[in-house]
């Protein structure tokens, strides 16, 4: 990975950094030419400043002492480091990563956060807090965010472990992939519009007819199994036909285990229990059992695709699924819109029940 | 005893073999009861004109209450159509094959639905979200929760 290369050190202004080839390198943050490239562990240039009392001869790669020398500037500002010849110290790095390029993070320095030289109006509180005697300062928290960013830039495994590999760190995330990666999760265990099964109640009270001679059902078919009905069955229990309040009839071994996870009918989407807006039918066309194209267009406030545009459709349903206040608010009042609705209590109450079983849920496959 | 899903779908390819898919859909191979390959192409006028797309259908053992694990298949030179709800992996956003999913559905309903997605396509294009999905994309598609919000391709 490129952030692998060696930083250089500005001997001007004390800098690490990556410097500015135009052609020969000057010093990204002071323009100084003094610049030299930190190859050489056991030849630090900034030995000759500490006074050589270093990580010389520890093992410590030289990531670690560009870290220590932003521990050193930035999370200690009232101890006066090295020597600064130059009156506007500070430095700058580059953290790559992914494919967004080299994204350069400046610290201190005369154009950059916590330096006196610019008006209080320039001044950014929260980095400048710790700021005395003129030195760059940075606040701790934020030092901590440079610090991510620098290390998931690297993906250095060998410091934090598998977190710092995988660009995450507790709650943090410090570049494009890890952000990505919980972004799926998010839309992955996103439930908002997920259909909402019926209640054991519904399920129970549902009229059962037990097939018999001459039975008007016998020239039926279940829609599910798509077979007829019949008499002569192995299973005794295919014998059960069970009708929907939309008058579609179903073996009652087909359609349990739907309506285990979706309240509807899988013939006219019929609504046993009121279900997210998404996939409220039509009003003014009920039946749209075999509609095999996309969902009907939603009225009002569905949320939007988090995983494509809308940045704000994902935090509301992202907010949607963290607050099941908020969730089943929205349910209640389908509820109370829809008049199919039989029993809005116990709808609610299942609806929050995450392990059940989903339609398109995933099951052990192959 | 055989399973639901298995006596679904032999219903289901005994009808194929008997009465042959809807013009332009073609079964590739039904093995067994796990994964189907049919390949679809768009009749007519159309941006795919000329193109031929193999679509692979993947069952578990609760089909049809659970949908068909449905995607386009990207390996050994084939490839997924470019449209804006193909992703470059084959994934496929499409409604009926997670939230709107029926057991009134089928197989060959799907790939019909497909078809005409394919077929009433403006422009091609791949998501716009498409190099972030397939970065971490699962295996299985039936694992991403899409959210559909146009209905108009």
């Amino acid at each position: 990975m490129s952030s692998q290369e060696p930083m250089w050190y500005c001997h001007e202004c004390n800098s690490e950094m990556r410097p500015l080839m135009v052609p020969d390198p000057v010093c990204a943050s002071c323009r100084g030419s003094f610049v030299e490239k930190m190859e050489n562990p056991s030849d630090d240039p900034r030995e000759f400043h500490r006074g050589g009392t270093g990580a010389d001869g520890l093992g410590i790669d030289p990531f670690l002492l560009v870290l220590q020398g932003l521990m050193d500037r930035g999370m200690s500002p009232r101890r006066p480091s090295s020597p600064r010849p130059n009156a506007t110290p500070g430095f700058s790095f580059q953290v790559r990563s992914g494919s967004n390029g080299p994204a350069t993070i400046s610290i201190g320095g005369s154009r950059t956060l916590g330096n006196d030289s610019g008006g209080d109006g320039d001044r950014i509180p929260t980095l400048s807090e710790n700021g005395e005697d003129g030195q760059p300062s940075i606040a701790g928290p934020l030092m901590a965010h440079y610090l991510m960013a620098l290390l998931g830039g690297r993906g250095t495994g060998d410091i934090f472990g598998d977190a710092a590999q995988s660009g995450r760190m507790g709650d943090y995330v410090f570049n494009q992939e890890a952000l990505d990666q919980i972004i799926t999760q998010l839309m992955e265990q996103s439930n908002t519009s997920r259909p909402v099964p019926a209640t054991e109640e519904i399920m129970q009270n549902l009229p059962k007819d037990v097939l018999i001679e001459g039975s008007s059902m016998l020239e039926k078919d279940c829609a599910v199994c798509k077979e007829q009905f019949k008499l002569e069955t192995e299973d005794p229990a295919e014998q059960v036909v069970v009708t929907l309040p939309c008058k579609h009839p179903f073996h009652e071994t087909c359609i349990m285990p739907w309506l285990k996870s979706s309240g509807t009918c899988p013939v006219c989407r019929h609504q046993l229990v009121p279900q997210p807006e998404h996939h409220t039918p039509p009003r003014d066309s009920p039946n749209t059992g075999s509609r095999p194209s996309s969902p009907s267009q939603p009225r009002g406030s569905r949320p939007r695709s988090p995983g494509r545009e809308s940045d704000t459709g994902f935090l509301s349903s992202l907010f949607g699924m963290i607050g099941s206040g908020s969730s089943s608010n929205r349910e209640s009042r389908n509820a109370r819109h829809n008049r199919s609705n039989s029993n809005p209590e116990n709808s609610s109450s299942s609806s929050r029940n995450i392990d059940r079983h989903l339609p398109g849920g995933w099951d052990e496959l192959d | 005893m055989t399973s639901i899903s298995s006596r679904r779908l032999a219903k289901e390819l005994a009808e194929i073999h008997s009465e042959g898919c809807p013009v332009g859909i073609e079964l590739v191979k039904a093995d067994d009861f796990t994964c189907w390959w049919f390949t679809i192409e768009v009749m007519g006028e159309s941006l795919y004109q000329g193109e031929k797309f193999t679509l692979q259908f993947r069952f578990d053992s609760g089909y049809p209450i659970s949908s068909p694990a449905v995607q386009f298949v990207v390996t050994d030179g084939k490839q997924a159509p470019i449209h804006p709800h193909v992703y470059s992996n084959g994934h496929i956003c499409a409604s009926i094959l997670g939230n709107e999913w029926s057991p009134v559905l089928s197989v060959v309903a799907v790939c019909v639905t497909l078809q005409s997605m394919l077929a009433s396509c403006k422009e091609k294009q791949r998501p716009v979200d498409n190099d972030r999905y397939i970065r971490h994309a699962p295996d299985n598609p039936k694992k991403t929760q899409f959210h559909y919000d146009d209905d108009t391709v």
